[in-house]
């Protein structure tokens, strides 16, 4: 091999701040995913089907399609659909938070299913009404079992938010892809870029980790 | 407006050979990603601090960055390092086995790890050969629970694959923003490419949590 690798091609200063407009588009997704998964996982385990089915469904085609066909159709169809017309980082946000919503759901569904029954005997024992059963059992319960799987979709959608670069919001990818073609450096460009992608995700999956050990010797 | 989803029609060859392009490009990445997996699963319990200690790096580091960089690095940085060209197709396996890699070597060091102690100890004591405890008694329970982790890697796997059309492979997604572009017809095209691959994602997905709930309840492990 005969490259000479020349890391003073790369500026650090348009990859900060695609960082910046990543990390943005990670926060207000999860914010979205955070709140609406929740709202969706209650549509989920639903007693009413009318309401279930077709809750289940929309999370199922989010999981089930590429988040990339997901953000093309999204900056391509709603404006045309809907005749709305937003900014493109509200539309970056809007994708990414309803892809997160559905991954999200999930796991509080899961995390909610998987409260002991004895627990909710207990509760009926106890004389708890069926609002402070969920409140004062269910609830810290599943939180606190889904916290695992909420970082590492959160995580997750940092990762996939590199996907906007697509559709020309300036972020991370975007930023390193321009930097690339104007230096004639992507060796470089795409490594400094990946290695500050892996030093903000590998923390939250090592903490992941952390917790999930903590959760086992707990239970056990 | 109005939507006119007959258009989508006209274009339908040219679907399904992005369609049988995408099931190409996935099958391959699953037998050699998930063949690359079991090899750095076995590597992340060696003895020898190095091989832990680099396929530690190569799992974190996959895991830890975008796909889509991941398939840049390859397709851009590949070439010239290598000092040969990399036909598109071949870069898009290359990267994807990688990732492919990456993720399914938790998955069975995971499924490793979930064989209890008492079966080695049981197997000490009923004096089994060493490769026998590993061929017959470990080997085939880590692999069966690994299943249905590996299904949804595959799901994972198909998902993922449509982010070759970025380095322009001609995919189904690639296909269907091409003629998207061209017919000026996104909302009737991508939704049914978005459609396809539900339809294919799907059954998959489902039949995840079938595997689980039946086949591994059955075999009581």
């Amino acid at each position: 091999m005969n490259y000479s690798f020349n890391f003073n091609a790369v500026s650090f200063e348009p990859l900060l701040k695609g960082l910046i407009v990543t990390l943005e588009l990670t926060l207000a997704a999860n914010a979205i995913g955070l709140t609406f998964g929740f709202l969706v996982a209650l549509l989920i385990m639903s007693r009413i089907a009318a309401i279930r089915l077709p809750a289940m469904l929309s999370v199922e085609f989010f999981r089930c399609t590429p988040a990339i066909v997901q953000i093309v159709w999204f900056f391509y169809c709603v404006p045309m659909l809907f005749d709305v017309y937003l900014d493109s980082m509200t539309m970056g946000i809007l994708a990414l938070g309803l892809n997160l919503t559905a991954f999200n759901a999930e796991a509080y569904r899961a995390a909610i299913q998987a409260v002991p029954r004895e627990q909710l005997d207990a509760g009926i024992a106890l004389g708890l009404n069926p609002f402070q059963r969920v409140l004062y059992i269910v609830l810290p319960t599943a939180f606190r079992a889904s916290i695992p799987v909420l970082l590492t979709n959160g995580i997750g959608i940092f990762q996939q938010s590199a996907l906007v670069a697509i559709v020309a919001i300036q972020d991370l990818m975007y930023q390193g892809k321009s930097l690339a073609t104007e230096t004639y450096r992507p060796i470089e460009t795409f490594t400094v870029v990946a290695l500050i992608y892996f030093a903000v995700s590998f923390p939250v999956t090592q903490i992941v980790g952390y917790l999930e050990r903590r959760r086992q010797l707990l239970m056990s | 407006m109005e939507l006119d989803f007959s258009i989508v029609a006209r274009f339908q060859n040219a679907l399904a050979l992005g369609l049988w392009t995408t099931i190409q490009l996935t099958l391959i990445c699953i037998v050699l990603g998930c063949a690359l997996g079991f090899l750095i699963g076995l590597a992340r319990t060696s003895r020898s601090a190095v091989v832990r200690a680099v396929s530690s790096v190569y799992v974190e580091f996959f895991r830890g960055t975008p796909v889509l960089i991941q398939l840049f690095w390859i397709f851009f940085c590949l070439p010239l390092i290598l000092g040969v060209e990399l036909p598109n197709f071949a870069s898009g396996i290359i990267a994807l086995t990688l990732y492919m890699g990456a993720i399914t070597s938790e998955t069975f060091r995971a499924s490793l790890k979930s064989v209890g102690r008492e079966q080695l100890d049981a197997c000490i004591a009923l004096g089994l050969p060493r490769r026998v405890q590993v061929t017959s008694v470990i080997l085939p329970q880590a692999v069966l629970r690994a299943i249905p982790t590996l299904l949804s890697n595959c799901v994972s796997l198909f998902k993922e694959s449509a982010l070759v059309s970025a380095v322009g492979i001609a995919d189904l997604m690639f296909i269907g923003q091409n003629i998207s572009n061209n017919t000026a017809r996104p909302v009737e095209v991508l939704t049914i490419v978005a459609l396809i691959y539900f339809i294919i994602a799907f059954p998959l997905a489902r039949a995840v949590s079938l595997v689980e709930r039946r086949i591994l309840a059955k075999l009581a492990i």
